[in-house]
């Protein structure tokens, strides 16, 4: 008797934890569209008349295709903003992209510099600290070798700058190209959701694991933390964390015409090689432990919870429909089997609400989304639980044996195809 | 803190406007975190005179029903861990009563309700009226009526006799009343924010699994939720509401599924066989045409306690198709009487309940609407305003003085003062002093719970009338039949029952019986078993 008592205490604890998971990655979902109000307050806050700043743009590559970075470099080039430089980041290591970096600094030789990382580990957050020794402006700007920025990006974030007078600003990126694979649809929508609504529910509560690329930084603020962690996997959630625990203002800002557009990892092993760093790295950020100084309890727990949520979240996928299994096979009195059905609620609720999601994804960047296309969504959702499980699993075991080598996405740019021509073509400043 | 979010100078600009006033302005839309001086007075106005009228002499009057002590028994078997003290048959969704056990401890604990748990179960409906009451008001206000016309809605709801009886009583429809009205409060969301929106279809969905007459209702809500202003996250808010509610809604399928009691099979009830019993099986109550129908003298029953609410009701309803907010009400009203006038299925009698807010809301809403009028009227002749307004007033309260006072007066009077119980009371005094607990009893199940556990504490001893015949059970426990029974009480309804739901097995004890002891319509039979013919098989 007391050990079926016990055992349907554990399954509905079991069932209440994931049930607080699942409502919790409801609650960052549709965050952004909890309220009307909500939608105006994330968006940027409008053009002012003058440009406060000036801009160093950092792009970071490794072993990218030259049609990319071309691409990529166009794009900043042809911001509308005037003062701005970029600064290509390459590793020693790498000679065909050194050249091709060369090759490009040539070609606008006022405008784009080339920095070479000659450390002999290597990874993003050292080739971004050797380019930001080269920085001469006044905000630098991290954009990934194979992201499309939007050609008004930088004098609006220019003007976030000036208003809110604020220390960061974290614009959205996007990925676009959601007919290419069966987990492309999903993990677009991954970036819609995170960009569109998660980060400004984290931005809400006061702590916030910042993105890579489209992040903007006063340079003497960066100087002043002594740029990125040249250790950590997640130097961008890192960076995040610490300005968090500073108290420095991070502005997030959401508007679908200046999101970054970006392409999804090619492979699926890219995938989860992609999504193992990032966990990895989320663990390293949760070790280092810099969130243990922020202020308050209350304050501490949030921390606690946005960078452990992502894990959670990554294994409910797969231990709700195993709880649920064993809560109805297991001889459980009635209310405990239905306590453990529970969780289904949230997570089901959050698959529904990413269809109004899709569709909104579709309107905001033109896209006809069919209903084969919904119908990827739902299909694929068990399956990218899988993945995303898998990868928080095998991210945790290279934590417990502290492996913390770069697996790097490769780029193929698959994007491009998905933008108008003109913005892939060669601009000139 | 040093995180924030963009607020771009569209918000400052709208909540800087009017500075003249203080609080909201009497175009903002009702929030109850932004109440006004006069929202604040007459919701505390009205809780206070919906708690006196529903508390008053609540043991008293109405007399005890045998659903009321039915949901009351079930309610105190939740406490033990199942869902009726005798095979839950899926007669209605179990939430309202699971509602009444998780509060009527507190009653009890109290001393409330006479000594007796029927009695104490009546004072957590009382609480769930109150809830009605003000949840009506923030409804009316939401839907922009005027203060005094929203507490007129109010004031109607809780003076109507047809609104009070059976708001004392114990119904589940009084159970789901409350959620349906705030899933409406919450569909017509201010902020038009989607977690109100959720919340709506959780509430919906408590309030379906409370009673499931209320899903008629649905349709309504739905129109109420998407036929407002455009707003951006529209798309979310309706399969958020659908969704969410659905789910809920789901629970209880998948309970019996989970008991393997879903579908109709040989040896188990299923939810099945209830559904097919309640909306095809079920003896019809006829159509509402046909002169000595059962579904005629229903109708019959509602209108002899409150005429005027629903003749007004009704009326207002249609002119509440002339305001855009409130033609929801229109299709309410309307989609809720389709059974009614349609149905030739079994209609039971507390199916109104459901409707008496909303016809409350129509008449509030449609003089509202007509005030408007008059305003407009005015506007055009300044000289006549206050003329106008006055012969308006008059024309409201002679007509309220009108309606009130010969029926409600005095229906409410008696509601306030009658004993009807006395007899009940005597009756379940008489069988807990003068019968064994070992004697095999059959009693109606307003008295059932409260015999029950004053000392037989055991469900084929004391055995609610209809049992017998009813739950296969009884053979496991009598397998000599009606013979093995000692005494039947009988109440008003015993006879009824008897005949309409054919119960064999008491109609014999019944006839085989003498009374020993009579208090009014309550009588307390001894059955005495015919000694069988001698056999000589042996």
């Amino acid at each position: 008797m007391p050990v079926s008592v016990l055992a349907s205490a554990l399954v509905v604890l079991i069932a209440l934890a994931l049930f607080a998971i699942a409502l919790s990655t409801l609650y960052l979902n549709t965050y952004a569209w909890w309220d009307p109000k909500t939608q105006i307050r994330t968006s940027y806050s409008g053009l002012q008349e003058s440009e406060a700043c000036s801009f160093s743009l950092i792009m970071p590559c490794r072993n990218e295709r030259e049609d990319v970075m071309r691409a990529t470099l166009s794009a900043l080039l042809g911001q509308t903003h005037s003062r701005k430089e970029v600064i290509i980041s390459v590793g020693h290591d790498d000679p065909e992209t050194v050249q091709t970096a060369h090759a490009l600094a040539r070609e606008y030789p006022d405008f784009v510099r080339v920095s070479v990382d000659v450390s002999e580990t290597k990874n993003k957050p050292r080739q971004l600290n050797k380019a930001l020794s080269m920085c001469r402006n006044s905000v630098v700007g991290v954009f990934d070798a194979e992201s499309i920025a939007a050609k008004e990006l930088l004098a609006h974030i220019d003007s976030v700058f000036a208003t809110k007078n604020a220390d960061v600003v974290q614009g959205a990126v996007q990925l676009i190209n959601y007919r290419d694979t069966w987990y492309s649809l999903r993990n677009c929508l991954e970036y819609f959701t995170w960009f569109r609504s998660r980060l400004h529910a984290h931005s809400r509560q006061g702590f916030i694991p910042l993105g890579g690329n489209t992040v903007f930084i006063k340079r003497e603020l960066l100087d002043e933390v002594r740029g990125w962690d040249g250790n950590c996997l997640a130097e961008d959630c890192d960076l995040g964390v610490r300005l968090s625990t500073l108290g420095r203002k991070i502005i997030v800002a959401y508007s679908p015409e200046l999101v970054t557009r970006e392409e999804t990892p090619d492979t699926l092993k890219a995938l989860v090689r992609q999504r193992t760093r990032w966990s990895l790295g989320f663990m390293q950020v949760f070790a280092k432990g810099d969130w243990k100084n922020l202020p308050t309890r209350k304050m501490r727990a949030i921390a606690w919870w946005t960078l452990m949520q992502q894990h959670f979240m990554a294994f409910a996928g797969v231990c709700i429909p195993v709880a649920i299994f064993a809560a109805v096979w297991g001889g459980f009195p009635l209310v405990v089997t239905l306590v453990a059905f529970l969780p289904l609620v949230p997570t089901l609720a959050t698959i529904a609400f990413d269809i109004c999601m899709l569709q909104e994804f579709g309107r905001d960047h033109k896209f006809t989304i069919t209903w084969y296309d919904y119908l990827r969504l739902i299909v694929g959702t068990p399956l990218y639980q899988l993945v995303l499980a898998f990868s928080a699993l095998r991210a945790l075991i290279k934590f417990i044996r502290r492996d913390f080598g770069w697996e790097k996405t490769d780029h193929s740019g698959a994007h491009l195809s998905y933008l108008e021509p003109a913005v892939t073509a060669a601009v000139r400043p | 803190m040093a995180v924030a979010e963009l607020e771009p100078s569209v918000i400052e600009r709208k909540t800087s406007g009017s500075p003249q006033h203080r609080g909201p302005g009497p175009d903002a839309p009702f929030s109850l975190t932004q109440l006004s001086f006069w929202d604040r007075v007459t919701l505390c106005l009205l809780t206070a005179m919906a708690a006196v009228l529903s508390l008053w002499n609540l043991t008293g009057a109405p007399s005890y029903q045998d659903d009321e002590g039915t949901y009351t028994a079930q309610a105190f078997a939740v406490h033990s861990g199942s869902l009726a003290p005798y095979t839950y048959w899926y007669d209605h969704p179990p939430l309202g009563w699971i509602q009444i056990a998780a509060i009527n401890w507190l009653p009890t604990l109290l001393g409330l309700g006479d000594g007796t748990a029927i009695g104490a179960t009546r004072y957590v409906i009382a609480a769930y009226f109150v809830a009605s009451a003000v949840l009506l008001y923030m409804v009316a206000r939401r839907m922009k009526v005027r203060v005094p016309f929203a507490a007129l809605t109010t004031v109607i709801f809780i003076l109507s006799p047809l609104s009070l009886v059976l708001g004392r009583q114990i119904y589940l429809d009084n159970i789901g009343v409350p959620w349906l009205l705030l899933a409406f409060y919450l569909a017509l969301s201010s902020r038009d924010a989607l977690w109100h929106h959720v919340c709506a279809g959780i509430c919906f969905a408590v309030a379906v699994l409370s009673k499931e007459t209320l899903a008629i209702f649905g349709p309504a809500l739905l129109i109420a939720l998407m036929y407002r202003p455009r707003w951006s996250n529209r798309s979310f808010s309706v399969v958020g509401f659908l969704t969410v509610g659905g789910l809920i809604l789901a629970f209880y399928p998948l309970s019996a599924l989970l008991r393997n009691e879903l579908f109709s099979g040989q040896g188990h009830v299923s939810l099945q066989d209830a559904l097919t019993y309640q909306f095809l099986e079920r003896s019809g109550s006829g159509t509402i045409f046909e002169a000595g129908s059962s579904r005629a003298e229903l109708l019959a029953g509602w209108l002899y306690f409150d005429k005027y609410l629903i003749a007004a009701g009704l009326a207002a309803a249609v002119l509440c198709l002339l305001r855009k907010q409130s033609r929801v009400l229109t299709v309410a009203i309307f989609s809720f009487a389709i059974p009614i006038i349609v149905g030739q299925g079994y209609l039971p009698a507390m199916y109104i309940i459901g409707v008496i807010p909303f016809l409350a809301l129509a008449l509030g809403t449609g003089v509202d609407i007509a005030w408007s009028w008059l305003e407009k009227l005015g506007g055009a002749r300044p000289d006549l305003t206050r003329r106008l307004r006055a012969v308006f007033v008059a024309v409201l309260c002679s007509a309220l003085v009108l309606m009130s006072v010969p029926q409600w007066f005095e229906q409410d009077r008696d509601l306030l003062t009658a004993e009807n119980n006395a007899n009940w009371r005597q009756t379940l005094s008489w069988v807990q002093d003068n019968i064994s607990r070992e004697d095999v009893v059959l009693a109606p199940y307003s008295m059932w719970y409260d015999l029950n556990s004053s000392g037989w504490n055991d469900s084929w001893t004391m055995i609610a009338t209809e049992k017998p015949d009813l739950d296969k059970q009884f053979e496991t426990a009598h397998p000599d039949g009606w013979q093995e029974i000692d005494w039947i009480i009988v109440g008003p309804s015993v006879s009824a029952n008897i005949d309409s739901l054919g119960l064999s097995r008491a109609a014999s004890a019944l006839s085989h019986s003498t009374p020993v002891r009579t208090f009014g319509e309550w009588t307390i039979r001894r059955v005495e078993v015919p000694v069988p013919p001698r056999t000589n098989e042996r």
